[in-house]
């Protein structure tokens, strides 16, 4: 994308980076009237591009319809209204029938599909041997195997860790440290990978390096 | 008496702001100043990749674009790698997304794979917009399209787009890559992988690459990128080197410094407990 | 009467509907009418629910400018009047042109406001877990000890730059990612399952009332 040259577009990225340099004056700097500004700025345009998004998926998946002829989602639309009158406490109460169909779904539609990937499989996963037959393989079988039941343990077991429980709940632990130092890793990877996206963005603004 | 305050002491007390303009300054210089390491490949990418290189010409894919504005960095270089690669194999490409910021992604994406210039909207590749619900829209989706989509973004019906006269429940679907920042791609294994069988494989951001990599191992989920990291390594597995393996670079600096960071603060702390300290 | 509508026929609905679910998917391989029925329900009710969250806040801000609360009430004019100006452009393009993105108004403040600020925002973290790596991060018993190691081996596997380091740092941050967290994680997911279906298991029987408190005033 080559570096713009209409006068508007240029103003756009202008404003971008002045956007971008508002938020971070608060980091960067201190608390100021331009980073409060920048603040409420965004959450005055994702509130607008919610409610107009909002709104045009309503006419499109339900408004539409109904007027062609699906005349049953009647129903769901004056339900999902009834979700507005959360707003008013004297009638807030029925905003819950709504509510009970999304969480009756959600629960339905949860329950009945975590059993098999996340339990199952899982379980599966872990206790059977590798095929091929070196070694490290069948070291890594017995880490994930011996691991994941202590790890297990450990979570799962409500009763005090003593006695018998305490070296495999002690061992569970330290396992379980070792997965959140991995995920503590992909974090930061995650973290500065958008740091870095803007870091470009603010080279690339002031044409130290192509667009 | 007070104690005399070492370097290290110092250091611990520096001033966050500097530590901060080290950091953005420090991402900066790769940019400019450009190191060009090689990416190794990992086992997961690897899969995801040799999984799309088996979809045969006229399948049809489902891109979930599950991410928004905020994580282009992360999931877009893979994204754009995985359409280029699918359009090469003549896979027909449906995408959709969960961001009201969808119609920016989609219009990054359109402006950075050549091959749409030459591909024709409604045969090779249609794009249906915003959807939202979570799980439950998920669930239908899998029942049919038509139900969640009456149209397209541009309002035009399905049924009057040719590559989707055929193409309405799970089973009409080669496969799903969801490219995603949270829960998507679970409710994919639910409501499409388990019930259906549909492959599903996720493009994600790095942290979703620990949380998903018992899937994987497991074989719920054929392959996966992990981060910007993912895209870099489809980027060179395609050979198309893009943003991904520009921002690596930026990546290599930023975490040497996290590493010297960690590094200095425990050295502080091993010195402040010799001395007797907490 | 009253407790009824309020409380039982809600807690009824819920356990009805997961039921349906349930029942679609054990015994209908096909797909069930009535669970589809009740998907496309929800999917509208989301759709339109949508738009709550915004119109709350702006309840919210409105407060803010009505009671003059000092330090946010200015920037709460500005929001408030920002949101119509985004608003009206929006709707402008949305009615006359049929998609919003066409008006150019609304377009250029999509791309160049809140994308930016979006982005920038979001990436505002990395400045955070910088200075926690920096403060935080020590090494003060066994625990922390393996989550730093492991951690940093993840950190120099992900950046290329730790092969040049050291050759073995790859070979061991690999190992790190592709086995060493997999016992951890798979724990969270099947905990986290057991989780979902116990507390599932709660609201199915009306044992949970914590999604309606708020909304029953209760």
């Amino acid at each position: 994308m080559a570096y713009p040259t209409a006068l508007l577009d240029v103003i756009g990225l202008w404003t971008a980076w002045l956007m971008m340099m508002l938020s971070y004056s608060y980091p960067l700097w201190k608390e100021n009237h331009g980073f409060r500004f920048a603040e409420f700025t965004f959450v005055s345009t994702m509130l607008a591009i919610n409610l107009i998004v909002a709104i045009s998926n309503v006419m499109r998946v339900a408004i539409t319809p109904m007027t062609k002829g699906e005349w049953s989602y009647i129903i769901p639309i004056v339900l999902g209204f009834a979700m507005y009158t959360m707003l008013f406490s004297r009638y807030r109460w029925i905003s819950r029938y709504p509510v009970a169909i999304l969480v009756g779904i959600g629960f339905g539609l949860g329950m009945r599909g975590v059993l098999i990937p996340s339990v199952l499989t899982q379980v599966i996963a872990t206790i059977t041997p590798p095929k091929v037959g070196d070694p490290m393989s069948w070291l890594n079988f017995a880490y994930i195997a011996i691991g994941t039941i202590c790890s297990v343990m450990y979570f799962l077991l409500t009763y005090e860790h003593k006695g018998v429980l305490r070296y495999p709940t002690r061992l569970g632990r330290w396992i379980i440290m070792i997965g959140l130092g991995a995920y503590f890793g992909n974090t930061i990877l995650f973290r500065f990978s958008m740091l870095a996206g803007r870091a470009q963005f603010f080279l690339q603004v002031l044409k130290i390096i192509p667009l | 008496m007070t104690k005399q305050e070492t370097i290290l002491d110092k250091m611990q007390k520096i001033d966050r702001r500097i530590l901060y303009w080290v950091l953005f300054i420090g991402l900066m210089i790769p940019f400019v100043s450009p190191l060009g390491l090689p990416v190794a490949v990992t086992p997961s990418t690897v899969d995801l990749y040799k999984e799309l290189t088996k979809v045969k010409t006229g399948e049809v894919i489902i891109i979930n674009l599950a991410f928004g504005v905020s994580a282009w960095s992360e999931c877009l270089p893979a994204t754009v790698a995985s359409t280029k690669l699918l359009f090469k194999q003549g896979a027909k490409i449906i995408f959709l997304g969960v961001h009201y910021d969808v119609d920016l992604t989609w219009a990054k994406i359109k402006d950075q794979v050549p091959a749409f210039k030459t591909l024709t909207y409604g045969k090779n590749y249609v794009y249906l917009g915003f959807y939202t619900g979570g799980e439950a829209t998920v669930a239908r989706l899998a029942t049919s399209i038509r139900t969640v989509f009456p149209t397209d973004a541009d309002k035009k019906s399905l049924d009057e787009i040719e590559m989707m006269k055929n193409v309405n429940v799970a089973k009409d679907i080669k496969l799903v890559l969801s490219s995603d920042t949270g829960d998507w791609c679970d409710y994919y294994i639910r409501q499409w992988r388990v019930p259906y069988g549909t492959p599903v494989g996720e493009i994600g951001i790095a942290m979703l690459g620990s949380s998903y990599m018992p899937h994987y191992q497991a074989g719920i989920l054929f392959g996966m990128t992990v981060g910007v990291r993912g895209g870099a390594e489809l980027e060179k597995l395609i050979g198309e080197l893009g943003e991904a393996t520009v921002t690596m670079d930026s990546i290599n600096i930023s975490h040497v410094m996290a590493i010297v960071a960690i590094g200095l603060a425990n050295l502080g702390y091993a010195a402040t407990v010799k001395r007797g300290g907490k | 009467m009253s407790t009824l509508l309020k409380r039982e026929v809600v807690y009824l609905i819920t356990g009805v509907v997961a039921v349906t679910m349930f029942i679609d998917f054990f015994f209908f391989p096909k797909g069930w009418d009535v669970a589809s029925t009740l998907q496309t329900w929800a999917m509208i009710i989301g759709n339109i629910a949508l738009g709550l969250g915004a119109v709350r806040l702006l309840l919210f801000y409105g407060k803010q400018v009505q009671k003059r609360t000092v330090g946010v009430w200015h920037y709460s004019v500005w929001l408030i009047v920002y949101f119509f100006i985004c608003l009206i452009t929006g709707l402008a393009g949305y009615i006359t042109l049929g998609h919003q993105d066409k008006n150019p108004i609304y377009y250029w403040n999509f791309t160049n406001v809140y994308t930016p600020l979006g982005q920038a925002l979001y990436a505002m973290t990395g400045f955070y877990i910088f200075s926690a790596a920096y403060r935080a991060f020590r090494a003060r018993n066994i625990d922390a000890a393996l989550l730093l190691i492991a951690g940093c081996f993840t950190l120099l596997t992900n950046a290329p730059i730790g092969e040049v380091i050291w050759v073995q740092i790859p070979v061991i941050g690999r190992w790190f990612l592709d086995i060493g967290q997999v016992p951890g994680m798979r724990t969270f997911m099947i905990a986290g399952a057991f989780g979902l279906l116990a507390y599932g298991f709660r609201a199915l029987l009306g044992k949970e009332k914590g999604f309606y408190a708020e909304v029953g005033g209760q």
